[in-house]
């Protein structure tokens, strides 16, 4: 055979087994949670906050930690996009491109991305000292904060650097300003790939466990209170998977479950939602 | 030469980083006409353009000495407010860009940044300036559609009357018809003939014959410097330079 054509199959078998390895890993996941913590689901479980005794089999549920999930991935969510939009839109609009400042910027978020999260949750906890601040959703919300704008920032920068020149250049020959033209056509343009920076930095926070190990605390009782500790569904995970007692376990896969099929969820409904709001951007 | 240019550009350089792109360009352009800045590719003629509404800015490698006037005001001047500049020209790209939005919110884009914000007010300028540029018979019945449905040749007219739409007194063409099929191409021409009364315009072009049709000035720019500039019928007829001669027999390119 040719030798051209040869490497053509080679290369294109190699890339659909790649695909496929991913793939596979994926499913095995969703059917292990599947098989092992859908008999542990009941109504109970996502209804219902722990009663005594829940981590040695009894009665009980883990809606404590659902609730506590969804204060702090979307406190922190909001957070981070509240301070990462600035950010970025300084980074590619108003400071000069290729500054020293601005590769230094990008070098440090590349760099904070890469920090282990219960790195962030040991920072979290001693700023958390330092202010007199003891474990709770509001110090959860911080550390997750620090974890997840890196990856909001980065993802945001990468498609808002997308945005043709020109398109800037017809707004400002309008008389435009930075501001207005940030404000109203970047953002609107780059809509799409800023949801998907904000799903990624999301899932990325509603599913880490090290950095609110410390700064969230554990509890039984839903979060009344930004001040009071909140229970999250990873480390509900990681004590029920703890125990002993085979069927706590099972519930620890109930649990992943629940977890998987709320981001699935939070996907979806996003996905939804950005189509309705990108039938304006400019190809 | 008309005594009182609307715009004049005074030992204007440029230079992007250490090149020069333009060199010591003195030249008047006058009022209610079409000027056409024509030469070969890469001898400054955008850049020539994007210096009457301090686009050029935007590139931080650019360096700009001399001056621009415009109504007698110098916009390089210091505490020349850049926006006030900008509104008075509408710029049409060699592609359109439509803004990401509706076709009824890409003309209010301008009005509203300066403050027109009553419905009535705007539906009557988005009515008037999609008018004017003879886009409203395609577009009235489906004003909130995405700007980007529309074809390229609608899209060149829908920035057209975006442009309008900050009335300005100046409408600048860089290669405006270039990315257009040959029907939209003319109706673009069309337009430029009927605005030159109200407004001085000013196109570049590497169309000879769309120089011809439309220009009434013309300005011969070549590696950067002005080689001749004038009515548009003496530089095509009894051109003075002989690289004006060899560039409109197609001898140079």
């Amino acid at each position: 055979m040719n030798k051209r054509i040869l490497e053509e199959t080679v290369m294109r078998t190699l890339m659909k087994l790649s695909t496929l390895l991913i793939l596979s890993v994926l499913v095995i996941i969703l059917i292990t949670i599947l098989v092992k913590g859908l008999p542990a689901l009941d109504l109970a479980m996502i209804t219902q906050s722990p009663k005594g005794g829940f981590y040695l089999g009894k009665e009980g549920g883990i809606l404590n930690a659902i609730i506590g999930s969804l204060y702090l991935a979307g406190g922190s969510t909001l957070i981070a996009v509240c301070l990462g939009l600035p950010i970025v839109l300084y980074l590619n609009i108003f400071a000069r491109p290729c500054s020293r400042l601005v590769r230094f910027i990008r070098f440090s978020l590349d760099v904070l991305w890469g920090i282990p999260s219960i790195v962030y949750g040991a920072f979290g906890f001693t700023l958390m000292l330092f202010l007199g601040l003891r474990a709770s959703l509001l110090g959860g919300i911080i550390a997750v904060t620090f974890l997840i704008l890196p990856i909001m920032c980065r993802t945001m920068d990468e498609v808002i650097r997308m945005v043709p020149r020109e398109l800037l250049h017809a707004s400002y020959a309008l008389g435009a300003t930075r501001f207005e033209t940030a404000f109203t056509v970047v953002v609107r343009q780059a809509l799409p790939g800023i949801m998907t920076a904000v799903l990624l930095s999301l899932g990325r926070g509603i599913g880490d466990a090290a950095s609110v190990l410390f700064t969230a605390g554990f509890t039984d009782h839903i979060p009344d209170s930004l001040l009071r500790p909140a229970a999250t569904l990873p480390l509900v995970i990681f004590f029920q998977l703890s125990t002993p007692f085979p069927e706590v376990q099972n519930r620890a896969y109930a649990s992943a479950l629940v977890l998987t099929v709320i981001i699935l969820a939070i996907c979806l409904t996003s996905r939804a939602l950005t189509g309705r709001y990108t039938k304006h951007t400019i190809k | 030469m008309t005594t009182n240019p609307h715009i004049r550009a005074d030992r204007l350089n440029v230079y992007y980083g250490r090149e020069q792109a333009l060199k010591n360009i003195s030249i008047g352009i006058p009022a209610n006409r079409i000027t056409a800045i024509i030469g070969p590719s890469g001898c400054g003629k955008s850049t020539l353009l994007k210096s009457f509404n301090r686009l050029l800015e935007t590139n931080e490698q650019v360096t700009i000495s001399g001056s621009v006037s415009v109504d007698g005001e110098n916009i390089y001047g210091q505490g020349v407010e850049v926006t006030a500049v900008r509104k008075k020209m509408g710029l049409l790209s060699q592609r359109p860009y439509p803004l990401p939005m509706s076709i009824y919110d890409n003309v209010a884009f301008g009005p509203r940044l300066y403050g027109i914000k009553k419905k009535q007010a705007l539906d009557e300028l988005v009515e008037r300036h999609l008018k004017q540029s003879s886009l409203w018979q395609e577009v009235h019945h489906r004003l909130n559609d995405p700007a980007s449905s529309l074809s390229i040749g609608q899209q060149q007219r829908l920035c057209l009357a975006r442009g309008l739409a900050v009335e300005p007194e100046i409408i600048l063409g860089d290669e405006p018809t270039s990315a257009l099929d040959p029907a939209s191409s003319q109706r673009i021409e069309q337009r430029f003939l009927e605005l030159k009364n109200d407004y001085t315009i000013i196109i570049v072009t590497h169309i000879l014959r769309q120089a011809r049709r439309l220009a009434d000035y013309i300005i011969f720019l070549y590696m950067g410097e002005v080689i001749e500039a004038g009515p548009a019928r003496e530089i095509f007829e009894h051109p003075k330079e002989k690289m004006t001669r060899e560039y409109i027999n197609g001898t140079i390119s």
